[in-house]
């Protein structure tokens, strides 16, 4: 054996037993049945074996595990630079708080380009429920109600600011109440009255708005008329409607103080629990820390008898009157089933976002559409292999058995490669990998194509493998690298999935070349060693 | 055993009869394209949301699409996916929607369908929504790199071999291209992120197979050169024919089964590489290498007309 071919020989046996053993965790993983999973869960030393060997094996992408891919848009308007920088930054933090208090494993969490934030949330159960609590700016707020001579200005005000204004010409609003104006002429010059219907027999807070009018109501209340006339108070709506046995369920509406006496920086602990009061229904309570708890003993010292609205996002989930002095503790109240009491603990345990944010963007895979993607997947690519492993074999024999041996060690370095470099493998990806054995063979059937037609030539066996693999390896790497362009084009624009097709196709093309210059001119050199063979089986 | 053994198909003879035929089918697909109103976009580029949802048992597509509209749901489009049992629900986001309404959307359709349909269970297999401003920069992402993928493959080819190379490489892609989205005007089927994927995939492909008649054609001009340019570049695409039709075949045989097999997941996207690869191989030995023939003799052609002149 002379000296290339020792050194060749030994770089592939290097790479093959390098790559069986990154494969190693990934075929323990797969062995590791479901049963064997659940009743880990019970023994620490053995879950954290598990947790080990999944680590090191080949991570499966959301669509074949089964999760949630969310792009959250962080609304940056009227910051300057680093102001914006530093929201992005804070709400990520804040997400990933969230995140790891509501008990998602392996959860990934980045920001992408300078307003967003990628979510990627494996094997979620519930995907719902992450979103809400995702998606919530979860902004609390204990907010003085107004009086009742406030309240009547403040109508006033508003019904002068869009009076004739035709966008909110309202619908009289439907009720078992004495106050619905349907004269035309008052409708136009007082829309807002228009819409809200006040408590029966009642004349002070809260007002309320018939469920249908809910949102022309709050167009009124977002419109920027409306903060620039409500100098130091500010309507809010209810969280959730109240249905008084009427044909519409009704919104409280409150008339607040803009400026909140405490909010949710303060708290220092939050926890969800049964509503005495109310049974089936949970609250949640909150301790404050000293600074917050000076503010709102003082705060509510001074003004017992009067509504506190508790506001959670711009919207008020109760109004409670206040008994007496409050200092550290108090509970949050409002129509919560268990979850969202604990959810809203959770979220304002966590902490409130600096700033909105919306999804631009959602990908989620329920686990049964993952299972079966991968079973299609890996089905099809086996098959997919097998088929051009029996061509090989029957147009090239011998030779062939040499390039499907290359063809199983390419795949082997390339899922490897995945482990070792913890890529994500992705339905895409699984199609890559297909593709891959389909284009691997390229190089393969190039060098023996070459060799065939020097040994037409009446060249000796070594000469013509010598001169085929010679003639083949520019060709290989030229129309390869061509290839590989394209795979990396696609790997700079790929998001999620994309990417994982083309990171197999691009590892797929470096490995196929690597197979076939090295690994089979080994192979071959060795056959063909042995000078008195006379014929290649080719 | 081996096919095309010491084939001698008169390939560029029969050029004129594949310039016309490709010019033919490209202006069709463009025209195909065109009446459709450009190709059909997904919600990955127009904004909007995908269901997959899974009912047990199942209900008929027109009951579902009947329970979408009493609900009062307009421009959903449903059809049914993979089995009998599964449908796609298709909503456009609503103008001047943000991402966050088209998810909102999603989850009021899907308990939209559960109120329809309340003996039935509905399982949300796949959920994808896409706000109008994403999806307006992944139309813009989608085309650059098509573009760009096309234009460095240009700038290797030049460097590798010259520029008309590369050129006439390039045409015989961009014709690739332009059949496929024709194909998926031809058939209505969308074009998604995936088969974004697919396209930059065929064009891989086919660069690859004409790269290798090239490579072929550089070294014959050096060994033959007694021979045409004509004869040289014929006697190349015979020379390379066996590797092409093999490695074509093997590559189509795995795309088919993907096709057949992977799922309705990536169906679209088999389909689409399964076409590429023929299509692919069809520009390698028809369009790129005679286009080489049909530029020389056109070039030659003139300097002799304008020969005497001088």
């Amino acid at each position: 054996m002379n000296r290339s071919l020792q050194i060749r020989a030994g770089l592939s046996a290097v790479v093959i037993l390098l790559a069986v053993y990154g494969l190693l965790p990934t075929f323990k993983a797969l062995s590791i049945s479901h049963a064997e999973r659940e009743a880990a869960k019970a023994n620490p030393t053995r879950l954290a074996e598990i947790e080990d060997i999944d680590a090191k094996a080949i991570r499966r992408g959301l669509d074949l595990k089964g999760g949630m891919y969310l792009v959250l848009e962080v609304d940056q308007t009227g910051m300057d630079a680093n102001q914006a920088a530093d929201a992005l930054q804070r709400v990520k933090e804040i997400l990933y708080n969230r995140i790891d208090k509501f008990g998602v494993s392996e959860p990934e969490i980045t920001t992408f380009g300078s307003s967003r934030i990628v979510v990627k949330l494996p094997g979620l159960q519930d995907p719902e429920r992450a979103k809400a609590l995702l998606g919530k700016t979860a902004r609390l707020e204990f907010r003085l109600v107004r009086q009742p001579e406030d309240l009547a200005d403040a109508v006033a005000v508003l019904d002068k600011a869009f009076a004739g204004d035709m966008a909110a010409a309202p619908v009289p609003a439907p009720g078992d109440t004495t106050f619905v104006p349907d004269q035309e002429q008052f409708l136009r010059d007082h829309p807002f009255t228009g819409l809200i219907v006040s408590q029966p027999g009642v004349t002070s807070t809260p007002l309320f708005v018939a469920e249908d009018n809910v949102e022309r109501v709050q167009a009124m209340l977002d419109d920027p008329r409306t903060a620039a006339r409500l100098r130091g108070m500010e309507f809010q709506m209810g969280m959730d409607p109240m249905n008084f046995g009427g044909t519409t369920p009704m919104r409280p509406l409150y008339l607040v103080d803009t400026q909140p006496i405490i909010s949710g920086d303060q708290l220092t602990d939050a926890l969800s629990s049964a509503d005495n009061e109310r049974p089936g229904l949970w609250q949640v309570n909150f301790t404050l820390n000293n600074r917050g708890a000076r503010e709102f003993a003082r705060a509510t010292g001074e003004n017992v008898g009067r509504f506190l609205a508790i506001s959670l996002d711009g919207r008020i989930s109760s109004a409670p009157v206040i008994q007496s002095r409050i200092s550290n503790t108090g509970s949050i109240s409002g129509n919560f089933s268990n979850a969202e009491a604990s959810d809203l603990a959770l979220l304002l345990r966590a902490g409130a976002l600096p700033t909105d944010i919306t999804i631009a963007e959602e990908r989620t895979v329920g686990p049964s559409l993952g299972a079966d993607s991968i079973r299609m997947g890996v089905n099809a690519s086996l098959w997919g292999s097998l088929l051009v492993i029996v061509f090989m074999i029957i147009y090239y024999r011998a030779s062939g058995v040499i390039a499907v041996v290359a063809l199983v060690a390419n795949i082997m370095i390339l899922l490897a490669v995945l482990a070792q470099f913890d890529l994500v493998l992705t339905l895409p990806g699984l199609a890559g990998i297909a593709l891959t054995v389909g284009m691997a063979v390229d190089a393969n059937v190039l060098i023996n194509e070459r060799i065939r037609e020097e040994l037409r030539k009446d060249k000796t066996i070594r000469a013509s493998v010598q001169a085929g693999y010679s003639n083949a390896t520019r060709t290989i790497v030229d129309s390869n690298l061509t290839t590989l362009i394209a795979g990396g084009v696609l790997l700079w624009f790929g998001t999620g999935p994309i990417k994982g097709f083309a990171v197999t196709l691009c590892i797929g093309i470096l490995t196929s070349m690597f197979t076939a210059l090295i690994v089979t001119h080994v192979i071959m050199d060795l056959v063909t060693r042995n000078q008195g063979k006379q014929k290649l089986s080719i | 055993m081996q096919f095309f053994r010491n084939a001698n198909f008169n390939f560029t003879g029969a050029m004129k009869v594949c310039f016309t035929l490709s010019g033919i089918l490209v202006v069709l697909s463009l025209v195909l394209m065109l009446i459709h109103g450009g190709p059909r976009l997904s919600i990955d580029f127009t904004g909007g949301s995908v269901l997959q949802v899974k009912f047990a048992p199942a209900p008929g597509i027109t009951e579902v699409r009947r329970a979408l509209e009493t609900k009062g749901i307009v421009g959903a489009q449903v059809t049914a996916f993979g089995g009998t049992d599964e449908f796609l629900i298709t909503v456009p986001s609503p103008k001047g929607a943000s991402g966050e309404q088209a998810a909102d959307t999603a989850q009021a359709l899907l308990s939209d369908l559960r109120g329809a349909f309340p003996g039935n269970e509905v399982e949300l297999r796949r959920v994808e929504s896409v706000g109008p401003k994403i999806g307006s920069e992944l139309r813009t992402a989608a085309l650059n790199s098509i573009v760009a993928g096309l234009f460095l493959i240009v700038i290797y080819v030049w460097f590798r071999f010259v520029l008309r190379y590369g050129l006439a490489a390039i045409l015989a892609l961009v014709h690739d291209v332009i059949l496929t989205l024709g194909v998926f005007s031809l058939m209505d089927m969308e074009i998604s992120l995936q088969i974004v994927a697919a396209l930059l995939t065929i064009v891989g492909y086919s660069i690859n197979d004409t790269i290798v008649v090239f490579d072929r054609i550089r070294e014959n001009m050096k060994l033959r050169r007694r021979e045409s340019y004509r004869e040289v570049i014929n006697r190349s695409i015979n020379e390379t024919l066996s590797r092409t039709v093999l490695t074509s075949a093997t590559t189509f045989a795995v795309a088919a089964v993907l096709w057949a097999m992977g799922g309705p997941v990536i169906r679209d996207f088999a389909f689409a590489l399964c076409f590429g690869v023929l299509v692919g191989t069809y520009s390698s030995i028809f369009i790129a290498s005679p286009m080489l023939v049909w530029w020389y003799e056109r070039q030659t052609i003139d300097k002799k007309r304008a020969a005497p002149e001088m």
